[in-house]
């Protein structure tokens, strides 16, 4: 037993040491560094640091407590070990923080004056680990901070309190605090404007509305080294508990700290937004595992199945053999442990010495009984044992082993690439009127293209199916009622507890998209030849695309112009036509692809099969790339003389503006 | 879909949808096309009960893509992405939402008629209690 202590001991000074080297680090990096990112880094580094060392020595000081406290009550009374049931532990996960702004009408049209940009993060406590989000920038382009951090913390008892800090810290070039000396700072106060000077006498001293952060340690704490640099302050806090947890997006109240007069005060709206998830141990390890017979139902009495049952998550698995729980296979039969199941212990069989196990589920409205018996007593009371730690640990647990919650592990990916600095929403407002056809417009028109990054397709005149697929979407989970403020602000919060919905899984075989990064969607992997050889009739008509078979080698689909397809499809005709009226009056070639299914072959990265889908558009617009590769014409033969690119990005654009047409773009 | 009134809140029976990307190359793809937005003309909308509506409705779906393992379907509504609200938002923004280079997954609620009809059904069938 003391071993233990003293290991749990020297653990945590192990730990307590390496964050004081860290922070110690931290020190110097913010000392030595230059340049204001640096400097924020290293300050967040310090701070979550600091927050650990105190985190690591209340619980050294908690531990000494409890040893004291043992000794002291084995002294005066000889209670026996308390035999409380101890619920498993679990993995917890947050991610997709996201917490809204609401700034004044009048920031965003204050000409004087700096940007006001604050750096914040995030400080995630649960009982002894600590984590912090990436840095973020602030300022008033921004509608929400996020932070696309994914924060698993893995030994979390389910009354868990998980504690989530947003710190911040002024980051505005003029105003570094702490290097200039008192009475400059003064004089440049007053001299400056009244709230420039505010700010700046804010930045310099603590002032009344930023708490200590650091310091006001107790006594028995060490004392926080001071460190020239940027400081953050606690702006918002939250905690978290069990209550919270669900398989989809929440929103929560934060508490805010601090007022306007802060330096570092940014406008929250006043809520946050993440997903918080549970994956307790009792569903995805296994509790229990061991050979069992399971009585055969109905028919002979005395036949017993042997098994080796595994207990995990919300089911006992019966697998023929051991070998199957590693090969993967299918257990023989699965017996349902759940909340509503009922377990016990039934009255000794006459021929046999041990007790039967007998497993009770309601299966739509039957009452299904399992009866189970072991080799020995002892194996019987172990088994009625896990089934009972089983009950207790979901009764702690209770939404989380509804369904297992899926947490994804952010996976180690190349940082994203550095996006171009955010504009405003009124800087992403194109506006392009001109009708001009100079060359300058559209060798502008053809950049601005090129730098959108995405697959935008044109479809005008939708040949829309009246009748589409109507059938049952997969059992992805009940469907539930919901509220959404269209502030934009808060996802639903619904009423009652949803279950998750099923996983999809990957699908094996993917017949693909060609969507590459061209600015249109309209891509025929092969030469056009292919459409024409192959007349098929038209598919039923609930289904709107097929799968067309292209030469393995290309990664890259090629475009095929609008003219060349419509020559093509112009010959079929096409059936089921929309009842849709277009304004435009096209021509009626269609929007599906009569082609055949010709492989489905796995999915390999080469993709060899690409999905054709062509748009049709009014006569006036052009739907192929600019910079896409002309295939060669249809042997139909082109009745069109193809535009010249620059006319067709040009036309490409003033289609996408055009409000006549409807956009749809593919994801 | 009952009609929205400006400032009130809109009630829908949804389906929760998880999509795992794709990868193809460098691109993370969905399977599925989505029309509509507040900058679109909502008349244009063949999938929508309510002609003044300007929600984001899925267009066209790949077969066999990610979109459709996932049980999306044709004429769906997209309601909300990773917590976003999209029941107002422009063409480009759902676009932009749908499209992230750094999300792996995407979690939709989504809502279509025979939603709201089947739940209709099943609460007219049994008494209230």
């Amino acid at each position: 037993m003391n071993n233990s202590k003293n290991q749990r001991d020297s653990d945590i000074q192990k730990k307590i040491d390496h964050e004081i080297r860290m922070r110690d680090g931290a020190c110097k990096l913010l000392a030595a560094c230059s340049q204001k990112d640096q400097a924020l880094e290293a300050a967040k580094s310090l701070q979550t640091c600091s927050t650990r060392i105190m985190a690591y020595m209340s619980e050294l000081q908690r531990m000494k407590e409890a040893q004291v406290m043992q000794k002291v009550t084995r002294r005066s009374s000889d209670a026996g070990p308390m035999d409380d049931r101890l619920p498993c532990k679990g993995k917890v996960a947050i991610s997709d923080l996201r917490i809204p702004l609401m700034w004044k009408d009048t920031e965003y049209f204050k000409n004087k004056g700096e940007l006001h940009r604050c750096a914040v993060f995030c400080l995630l406590q649960l009982g002894g680990e600590i984590f912090d989000t990436d840095m973020v920038i602030v300022d008033r382009t921004l509608t929400d901070i996020c932070f696309d951090n994914t924060i698993v913390f893995s030994e979390a008892s389910p009354g868990f309190e998980l504690r989530v800090e947003l710190y911040s810290c002024c980051s505005e070039d003029d105003y570094s605090a702490g290097s200039t000396p008192r009475k400059l700072a003064s004089k440049l106060s007053s001299s400056l404007g009244r709230s420039a000077g505010k700010k700046l006498r804010a930045a310099m001293e603590p002032g009344p509305c930023s708490p200590v952060s650091n310091g006001g340690a107790s006594p028995l704490l060490l004392p926080v080294p001071s460190v020239p640099g940027p400081k953050y302050h606690l702006l918002a806090h939250t905690t978290l508990s069990l209550s919270h947890i669900q398989d989809s997006f929440r929103t929560h109240d934060l508490t805010i700290s601090g007022n306007e007069e802060c330096s570092y005060w940014l406008p929250l709206y006043g809520s946050m937004c993440c997903r918080l998830a549970a994956q307790p141990h009792c569903m995805t390890q296994q509790m229990m595992s061991g050979c069992l017979k399971v009585k055969q139902l109905g028919g002979d009495t005395q036949s017993w199945a042997e098994v080796y049952a595994v207990l995990k998550g919300t089911s006992l698995f019966c697998y023929h053999r051991q070998e199957d729980v590693e090969a993967n296979i299918e257990p023989a039969f699965t017996i349902a442990i759940n909340k509503e199941t009922r377990i016990r212990a039934s009255e000794k069989d006459p021929q046999s010495k041990v007790q039967n196990i007998c497993v009770s589920n309601q299966y739509g409205g039957e009452e299904v009984t399992h009866t189970l018996t072991t080799d020995s007593r002892e194996d019987t009371h172990r088994w009625m044992e896990a089934f009972w730690q089983h009950f207790y640990d979901m009764s702690q647990w209770k939404q989380c082993c509804d369904d297992l919650m899926k947490i994804e592990l952010p996976s180690p990916r190349k940082p994203a690439p550095v996006t171009p600095k955010q504009g405003s929403l009124y800087h992403e407002m194109v506006i392009e009127s001109s009708d001009d056809l100079s060359s300058t417009v559209s060798d502008i028109l053809a950049r601005r293209m090129q730098e959108l990054e995405l697959r935008s397709q044109l479809g005008t005149s939708p040949t829309w199916m009246s009748v589409f697929d109507e059938s049952n979407p997969k059992s992805a989970g009940r469907p539930r009622p919901c509220t959404s403020r269209l502030s934009g602000h808060s996802p639903c919060t619904p009423p009652r507890l949803p279950r998750s919905p099923l996983s999809p899984h990957r699908c094996p075989q993917l017949g693909l998209l060609s969507s590459d990064a061209s600015l249109t969607s309209d891509s025929d992997s092969h030469c056009s030849t292919s459409p024409c050889s192959q007349r098929h009739g038209w598919p039923e008509p609930s289904s709107n695309f097929s799968l067309l078979s292209s030469s393995p080698s290309r990664l890259r689909p090629r475009t095929l112009s609008l003219d060349a397809k419509l020559s093509t499809l112009r010959g079929r005709g096409y059936g089921g036509g929309g009842t849709f009226q277009c304004p435009c009056q096209p021509p009626p070639s269609s929007l599906l692809a009569p082609l055949p299914i010709s492989s489905r072959s796995p999915l390999s990265q080469r993709s060899t099969q690409t999905t054709l889908s062509c748009s049709s558009s009014t006569s006036s617009n052009s739907s192929s790339n600019s910079e896409g590769s002309h295939s060669p014409e249809s042997s139909e033969g082109a009745p069109f003389s193809r535009p010249s690119p620059a006319r067709r990005s040009l036309r490409n654009l003033r289609a996408r503006l055009d409000p006549r047409n409807w956009l749809q773009s593919q994801v | 879909m009952s009609t929205y009134t400006p400032g009130q809140p809109v009630t829908a029976v949804v389906q929760r949808i998880e999509i795992h990307k794709l990868r193809q190359g460098d691109n993370l793809i969905l399977g599925f096309s989505i029309g509509g937005g507040i900058d679109q003309d909502p008349g244009q909308n063949p999938f929508s009960g309510d002609k003044t509506d300007k929600g984001i409705y899925v267009t066209r779906i790949t077969p066999g893509g990610p979109a459709h393992e996932a049980g999306l379907r044709m004429g769906d509504k997209i309601m909300q992405v990773n917590g976003w609200d999209m029941t107002m938002v422009t063409h480009d923004q759902a676009r932009k939402t749908l499209t992230k280079k750094n999300e792996d997954t995407v979690r939709l609620l989504v809502t279509r008629k025979s939603l709201e009809d089947a739940v209709k059904n099943s609460m007219g069938s049994y008494p209230r209690q």
